[in-house]
């Protein structure tokens, strides 16, 4: 995608005149969202005092023959509660999918109150029809953040019926996006995939059971991190069967817990190479001392006995004989 | 005896089978003063049955305009789909009767059926349709709610259809008033269908009182039924919270005939 395509993204300006507020109606694309009422109230007291100073950004529909407000929802809004007949707009040439799409998110950002599924489903439209899949460039696109881009296509990667109960009509009844996201490392590990037992739409369809029944101790989403983590310990300790079974016998039975995921042996290695890390970086400092910089900083020094202490100490109680 | 039988014969293909012996203990939660007034209550239950529900849907085409079987006679284009999404939850399972129904149950039907996440990439315009099927509505609170979530996914405008078995006929104005949705009900539940109106002629006050008694026993929170709508229909998949409580609850202290859940 070039600078120009970007270019074309924009609606073409047509020019500024007063219209009716009755013949305006909102932009359908705009994402469900709460407006705050001091923000709100503060607005509707400027236009007031001294009206609407910028024009709303609209465009004729021709399909629906009306005005559509593509920015200024909420000076709209102030202006219908003042009671004003007609309002200032900057009519625009009717945008396309892609150009309605675009400038809604640029408009409006991203909140962290809005349902990721349907901002996933209308990133969809435009990866389609932009022929683009790279996070960073649809990022800078959008105005989304690139975290969100990447969450987005997660959820979309999975089969529709998974994707439509994430829009399920009853908030309870809803899956949050975040069971999706969080799942969405176990099922697409490499290792996990070459399983025999192993399927994505069956594993998820169990996970997805499991967390709704609370069974298995599945009451976050975050579970699916532990699982991840045991996962990659046992591999690390070269566990790969016993894990393989492990997980299969989790997959099944709602009576184990992600406990039986844990080997112990595998949580040992993982626990000495967090130490070996840690270790590493203070050997490192310590040998950074410039001796003559800190003599006299009493508190390093104290540490330090304290720290020698301690790995004597340590080692003793391992029975290690110390040079 | 007969009367039993009657039940039992109305109640048939209720998810959880309904027995004599269900019946029997469903009633003796009562007080014995109080079994006439049960039994009455059971006469009452409008039971929707699975047959019932696909007359229900076959009635759908007599009313909107611009289907035909033949895609080349259509008015633009059409896409069918489940309202609520849960797994195993009625909206699936409504689509499936819906099709029976309507004879579009053949492979060559199948693109007309959609996911409501695939309503966003249709493009769907004002001369195309979107018909959603699902089971009940009885207050409309949660259609009305969801409404602006529905628009976002159908930013063209299409005209737009919810199918349902039965609503109140509350919910059947505030859907209409407050959404763009073409509501159609099958059945509409109207005010003497609640059965603590004053409409209702089913039973007196000091009737009325007595259920309302039990019903608090069975659900404290909503003894008049969800949305207090005081309904006494139960569709043959499932028991809407619609009802009265004492027809679904289930826990110690009470044990709804036609319970909800496993």
């Amino acid at each position: 995608m070039t600078k120009n395509d970007i270019h074309k993204l924009a609606p073409e300006n047509i020019g500024i005149k007063n219209i009716s507020i009755e013949s305006l109606v909102p932009n359908p694309h705009n994402p469900r969202m709460l407006f705050d009422r001091v923000p709100l109230e503060v607005l509707r007291a400027s236009i007031a005092k001294v009206g609407i100073l910028v024009p709303l950004t609209v465009y004729w529909s021709q399909e629906k023959e009306h005005y559509v407000i593509l920015d200024g929802q909420r000076r709209w809004m102030c202006a219908k509660e003042l009671g004003l007949k007609d309002v200032p707009v900057n009519q625009v040439a009717e945008p396309t999918l892609v150009q309605n799409i675009v400038t809604m998110f640029q408009i409006h950002q991203l909140r962290e109150d809005w349902e990721l599924m349907p901002t996933a489903l209308k990133l969809e439209v435009l990866m389609r029809e932009l022929n683009e899949r790279n996070d960073k460039k649809l990022a800078a696109l959008c105005g989304l953040n690139q975290a969100v881009v990447s969450r987005c296509k997660k959820l979309l990667s999975y089969p529709k019926k998974y994707q439509d109960l994430m829009l399920d009509p009853d908030p309870g009844k809803r899956v949050k996006a975040d069971f999706f996201i969080e799942l969405y490392v176990v099922i697409n590990d490499r290792f996990v995939n070459k399983m025999t037992w192993f399927s994505k739409n069956k594993f998820t369809q169990r996970m997805l059971e499991k967390y709704q029944s609370r069974k298995s101790g599945l009451k976050s989403v975050t579970a699916f991190r532990i699982m991840k983590q045991h996962i990659n310990n046992a591999r690390h300790a070269k566990k790969d069967k016993l894990i393989t079974e492990r997980l299969k016998e989790f997959y099944f039975d709602d009576t184990l817990t992600l406990d039986h995921l844990r080997i112990q042996s595998a949580d040992v290695s993982a626990g000495v190479r967090k130490l070996l890390g840690d270790i590493r970086k203070i050997e490192q400092a310590v040998d950074e001392i410039d001796v003559s910089e800190y003599y006299g900083e009493e508190e390093l020094w104290s540490h330090l006995e304290r720290l020698l202490k301690l790995i004597r100490s340590k080692l003793e109680a391992a029975g290690r004989r110390l040079k | 005896m007969a009367r039993v039988s009657g039940w039992l014969a109305d109640f048939a293909g209720y998810r959880f089978p309904i027995n004599e012996g269900r019946i029997d203990r469903w009633i003796k939660q009562f007080e014995p003063n109080d079994y006439d007034l049960a039994t009455r209550l059971l006469d009452c239950v409008d039971f929707v049955s699975q047959a019932r529900m696909i007359v229900a849907f076959r009635s759908f085409f007599d009313i909107c305009e611009g289907w035909d079987i033949n895609p080349e006679q259509r008015r633009g284009k059409w896409c069918f789909v489940a309202y609520s999404a849960s797994a195993g939850e009625s909206g699936d399972e409504m689509l499936h009767l819906f099709r029976l129904a309507n004879k579009l149950n053949g492979r060559q039907y199948n693109q007309l059926f959609k996911y409501k996440s695939e309503l966003v990439r249709e493009n769907l315009g004002p001369s195309d349709t979107v018909v959603f099927v699902d089971d009940f509505s009885g207050t409309g609170t949660q259609v009305c709610n969801n409404w602006p979530e529905i628009q976002e996914l159908l930013p063209g405008g299409p005209r737009v259809y919810l199918v349902l078995v039965a609503a109140g006929i509350n919910a059947c104005t505030k859907i209409e008033e407050e959404t763009e949705l073409n509501i159609i009900p099958n059945i509409r539940l109207q005010e003497h269908d609640n059965i603590f109106s004053p409409h209702c002629a089913h039973f007196i006050g000091e009737e009325k009182e007595k259920l309302l008694r039990y019903c608090q026993v069975a659900d404290k929170r909503n003894p008049r039924g969800f949305g207090d709508c005081g309904f006494v229909i139960v569709l043959a998949h499932t028991c809407p919270n619609d009802s009265i409580p004492i027809l679904h609850s289930s826990h110690a202290n009470w044990e709804g005939l036609f319970r909800r859940y496993d």
